[in-house]
């Protein structure tokens, strides 16, 4: 059954702009989508490889912060009379630059960070996220700090032989979105049914073991932490063109947590957890909004929360999994991420 | 010189109070392998117990501090009771984000109850400060660092001189051994837990009256305590006691010297430097965890 | 025949779900404020300022014959929320006009939410240069950016004696602009500057920062930052024995609840303030100043909470007569109102002029700025 979810969500979700008018909603899936790509890439990492990185914003802002950049401009003097000046660019340019950035961060950062694993491992990535956004808050000549960056582009796409096309309307973005969604699932999917990702189960199930049989642990996980930078990347840059203006709250701890509950409550290692993850958190606060005051709202989202925990321990989808493989026990236990369904999904 | 003296007796005096903000999270984390995130929670409730105590119903700044600690002491049994027991089997993952629920409620339950605006309270130190030389420092504060540290003596002896000290070591060695040697290890963990979060909450009690009393006050002491736990090592009180100093003397002398913007940042950054150096951490007594 | 039918059937409908739309008894006015997270308590103070201006307003018959209503929404003290909650407003409730939304992180983000809906947004306490210099002409200001304060606060720092300042400011927009700006004024009236040092807005502890201050030469030091954090620094200046002229600036220093809690360590400190609520009198609009804060008292709110909450009131007083002024309540009406405007405010005459990109002007008020003293735990007026 999870098998199919991913592409009945592709062609559920690609028919909404077609009935749905409400701005605010559509509004709310584009947020909700960004933040659904984050779950994705943090999934690779927790789910794939059991490294919790409670520092995964700390991509998504770096993500938002050179996309934005790179299409604004910037004058920065460094040390020993160095200066570094840019024209404004086009905001493409500043998306695959993040992704790129953001990959480079995520391998040094994995380099580092992957010499401790558990609870030191999560402290570590907690400390990566608070340096740089206190960098990117106190950086004042290149950030412009608390300042904020206004006015950043729209996301612009050349179009062969049609000029540019800005994204500037709800359902421009909300396709883009979802595009590279789409795009983000087949890269986890694949990576995760390759030879690559078995080492990656090998080194969460039992690492001694995965060691000795020939697993090259710290490559293995710098390789999904990459890879994961890189997403979280391109989600931040996805944001900070469709918003429009960023400051050091871009790497607010609450988008981390955020991300984690998508992963975990949805989830975590099956390539499904974080769409339905992401898809319940994101929309919650949008359904409780009208109906309690304020407080109250962030107190049944924790209570759902841990009700959600406390029924489905390993998250939603594999409860799901579980329930129909054992009406029908012929199917497979584990979540299928077998490369045939990766290629069914393209 | 002055300005250095100053901002010594600065960092010793808040390190006493980073001490204790670390060391109830540090046995948390290395007895039960539970990332804690109502530790920021438990901070605020504390202060808010002694808002109650002493404000509400009025009664005597020294008696409210122990009642402050002991409701600690219940809700983080309740705490552990209600969510963590239930969950024992579950991974660091699963009881992590349960912590997260229950710390979302614990602190839209506080603004709820008292809304956002910050309470004060009042202490009965005198508001001059004691003055030597160049250096002047609040009785107030002084109480609070020998508060912090008889605390932590009283923590330390606690799991090093007493039977049920003895059985939390042992948990933390190895809880199914354990566990097969005849300890009650669901006591433990209830006990930890509690132990734990009464100093939380002790530290919110000690510090609401220094600062104010409000219903995020708690964030930044977690972030804080989270930064102490590493530099310590998990699962040492010692550590986590020199690891307070070590973050306050950081953040004194980095703000006094190098850049008050990024005050903050240097206890990330001796975390960093840590990890490249020696990846268990300053003082770590045990093997890796996790 | 069938077609015609049907056309008249789809105009009839049409018509219906118009004048169903514009018959409204109400008129909607959208409050975008923080009221969970950090900012909870600023924000629900605004809050209950334009609670009670609607109430007001209704009270005497509403604008241009129908009441008006507030539809309140959180923002959660996040940029995310707050450009979702303006879109929310602008699209679900159908409000014409906003009021919004506290910190300069929060409006910034609603802004292009504003363009790109061509609705007005009224400011009652962002602070940043930017909120009225990009272009956004749908953006009108009634709180001082730093810039105005600065200038405001040029004839009483000549009077002050001033030598050398220092300044400790919050490391946001606000904090660094009152920093950028005040240098600039002090500089400017052949006063030194000497050490700016920030401090996190969450930070509890700023004794590392005070003992660097301590150790300055300068006789003035310039604060820029809210309450909370001004009572602690009061509290830890004490405690170091830090003895300097001391300055407030932002109007968010609620120097009530700095007596209450900051006790004797707040004597002697001078304070920038936009709304001086403890001489309703001297207020430029008395009445109206003795009405709030009666009935602020009423409804049993904090006194300490005006200084904040006087925004909201005045804000929704703005509202109102540019929408009066405007003569419809749409939004385009009500942006050409807001030029219209000409009321005065608890804080001096709200009177909007152009700021930005020509063709494309926000509208900015210039409120008045005072200055007071805390003495023996009283608060004054400071004549220097």
């Amino acid at each position: 059954m999870t098998r199919l979810i991913a592409p009945l969500f592709l062609v559920v979700f690609a028919l909404v702009p077609l009935w749905l008018n409400d701005p605010y909603l559509m509004n709310a899936l584009i947020i909700t989508g960004i933040f659904t790509i984050c779950a994705m890439s943090l999934n690779l990492l927790l789910g794939y490889t059991g490294q919790l990185s409670l520092g995964h914003v700390a991509f998504f802002g770096i993500g938002a912060y050179v996309s934005a950049l790179t299409a604004l401009g910037f004058d920065v003097s460094l040390p020993f009379g160095l200066r570094i000046t840019h024209e404004g660019g086009s905001p493409l340019l500043g998306f695959v630059l993040a992704i790129l950035i953001t990959g480079v961060t995520g391998y040094l950062i994995g380099r580092l960070s992957f010499r401790v694993r558990g609870a030191y491992f999560v402290i570590v990535t907690i400390s990566f996220a608070e340096v740089v956004r206190l960098v990117a808050l106190n950086w004042v000549e290149l950030t412009q700090g608390p300042l904020a960056l206004t006015s950043i582009p729209n996301m612009t796409l050349p179009l062969p032989g049609l000029g540019d096309l800005t994204l500037r309307t709800k359902m421009q973005n909300y396709y883009l979105v979802l595009g590279v969604a789409v795009l983000s699932y087949l890269v986890v999917a694949r990576l995760v049914a390759s030879r690559f990702g078995r080492a990656m189960r090998g080194l969460k199930e039992n690492e001694s073991l995965a060691l000795s049989l020939g697993v090259n642990a710290t490559r293995t996980l710098t390789i999904a932490a990459t890879v994961s930078a890189a997403m979280a990347g391109a989600a931040g840059s996805l944001y900070a063109h469709y918003i429009r203006i960023i400051d050091p709250d871009v790497f607010l701890f609450s988008y981390t947590v955020t991300m984690v509950i998508m992963v975990v409550a949805g989830g975590k290692g099956s390539l499904a957890g974080p769409l339905v993850g992401g898809l319940i958190f994101g929309l919650l606060p949008v359904a409780l909004r009208p109906v309690m005051a304020p407080e109250a709202q962030w107190i049944v989202y924790g209570g759902i929360l841990i009700a959600i925990l406390f029924v489905m321990p390993n998250g939603i989808v594999p409860a799901l999994a579980n329930l129909t493989a054992r009406r029908r026990p012929a199917s497979l236990t584990k979540t299928p991420e077998t490369p045939a369904e990766a290629g069914a999904q393209s | 010189m002055d300005q250095l003296l100053q901002h010594v007796v600065n960092a010793l005096v808040l390190g006493g109070t980073y001490a204790l903000l670390g060391i109830g999270l540090t046995l948390i984390f290395g007895i039960m392998n539970v990332v804690n995130f109502t530790h920021g929670a438990l901070y605020t409730f504390g202060a808010y117990a002694m808002y109650l105590a002493a404000v509400a119903l009025g009664l005597n700044f020294f008696v409210a501090l122990p009642v402050a600690l002991v409701a600690g002491l219940a809700l983080g049994a309740l705490l552990e009771f209600v969510l963590l027991r239930p969950l024992r089997r579950s991974d660091i993952d699963t009881t992590m984000l349960v912590m997260i629920g229950a710390g979302i409620i614990l602190q839209s339950g506080t603004l709820w109850i008292f809304g956002g605006v910050a309470k004060a309270v009042p202490t009965p130190f005198p508001a001059e400060p004691l003055v030597i030389g160049p250096v002047s420092v609040s009785y107030v504060r002084l109480f609070v660092l020998a508060a912090a540290l008889a605390l932590i003596a009283l923590t330390y002896v606690t799991i090093n001189g007493t039977k049920l000290g003895r059985a939390m070591r042992a948990t933390f060695q190895d809880h199914d051994t354990a566990a097969l040697m005849g300890v009650n290890v669901s006591l433990i963990y209830t006990a930890t837990f509690a132990i734990g979060s009464a100093l939380a909450s002790a530290a919110g009690a000690l510090l609401g009256p220094v600062y104010v009393v409000f219903p995020q006050m708690g964030d930044l002491a977690a972030v804080k305590a989270f930064a102490i736990v590493i530099l310590g090592g998990l699962g040492s009180i010692s550590g986590a006691t020199i690891g307070g100093f070590i973050l306050a003397f950081a953040e004194e002398l980095g703000a006094g010297y190098i850049s008050s913007g990024y005050r903050d940042a240097m206890g990330f950054l001796i975390i960093i430097a840590v990890l490249l150096v020696k990846p268990t951490g300053l003082f770590a007594r045990a093997e890796r965890i996790g | 025949m069938q077609l015609t039918r049907r056309t008249t059937l789809a105009a009839m409908a049409l018509a219906l779900m118009s004048s169903t739309a514009f018959a409204q008894d109400t008129i909607k006015i959208g409050i975008n404020q923080p009221l969970t997270g950090p900012f909870a308590a600023s924000g629900t103070y605004v809050t209950n300022g334009a609670k009670i201006a609607a109430d007001e307003i209704n009270a005497k018959g509403g604008v241009l014959g129908k009441k008006i209503e507030l539809v309140v929404e959180d923002n959660k003290s996040n940029p995310t929320e707050a450009a979702a909650v303006t879109e929310k407003l602008i699209t679900s409730d159908k409000v014409p006009v906003l009021l919004g939304a506290w910190g300069s992180s929060l409006t910034l983000a609603a802004m292009p939410k504003l363009e790109e809906y061509s609705v007005p947004m009224l400011v009652e306490t962002s602070s940043s240069g930017k909120i009225t210099k990009s272009g956004n002409p749908y953006v009108f200001r009634i709180s001082p950016p730093s810039s105005v304060e600065a200038q405001a606060f040029e004839p009483i720092a000549k009077k002050l004696g001033i030598k050398k300042a220092d300044f400790l400011v919050i490391n946001n927009d606000w904090g660094r602009g009152a920093a950028v700006e005040f240098s600039k004024v002090l500089k400017d009236n052949g006063i030194e500057v000497g050490l700016v040092e920030t401090m996190d807005q969450s930070s509890q502890d700023m004794t590392a920062q005070l003992a660097k201050l301590k150790a300055s030469d300068a006789d003035t030091l310039m604060i820029t930052a809210a309450v909370d954090q001004l009572t602690l620094l009061f509290k830890q200046m004490a405690a170091l024995g830090i003895k300097k002229k001391v300055i407030t600036t932002g109007g968010s220093q609620n120097p009530d609840q700095l007596v209450a809690q900051a006790g004797s360590t707040a004597n002697g400190t001078l304070h920038l303030v936009a709304f001086a609520p403890w001489w309703p009198e001297k207020s430029p609009n008395p009445e109206e100043a003795n009405a709030f804060i009666t009935e602020w008292k009423k409804r049993g709110y904090d006194f300490a909470g005006t200084t904040e909450s006087f925004r909201g009131y005045d804000g929704i007083r703005t509202i109102a007569a540019a929408i009066e002024a405007g003569g419809a309540a749409d939004p385009a009406s009500i942006q050409k109102g807001f030029w219209k405007v000409n009321i005065v405010g608890l804080n001096g005459p709200i009177k909007f002029e152009k700021e930005g990109p020509a063709g494309k002007e926000s509208g900015q008020s210039k409120p008045e700025v005072y200055l007071i003293e805390i003495a023996d735990g009283k608060i004054k007026p400071a004549n220097p």
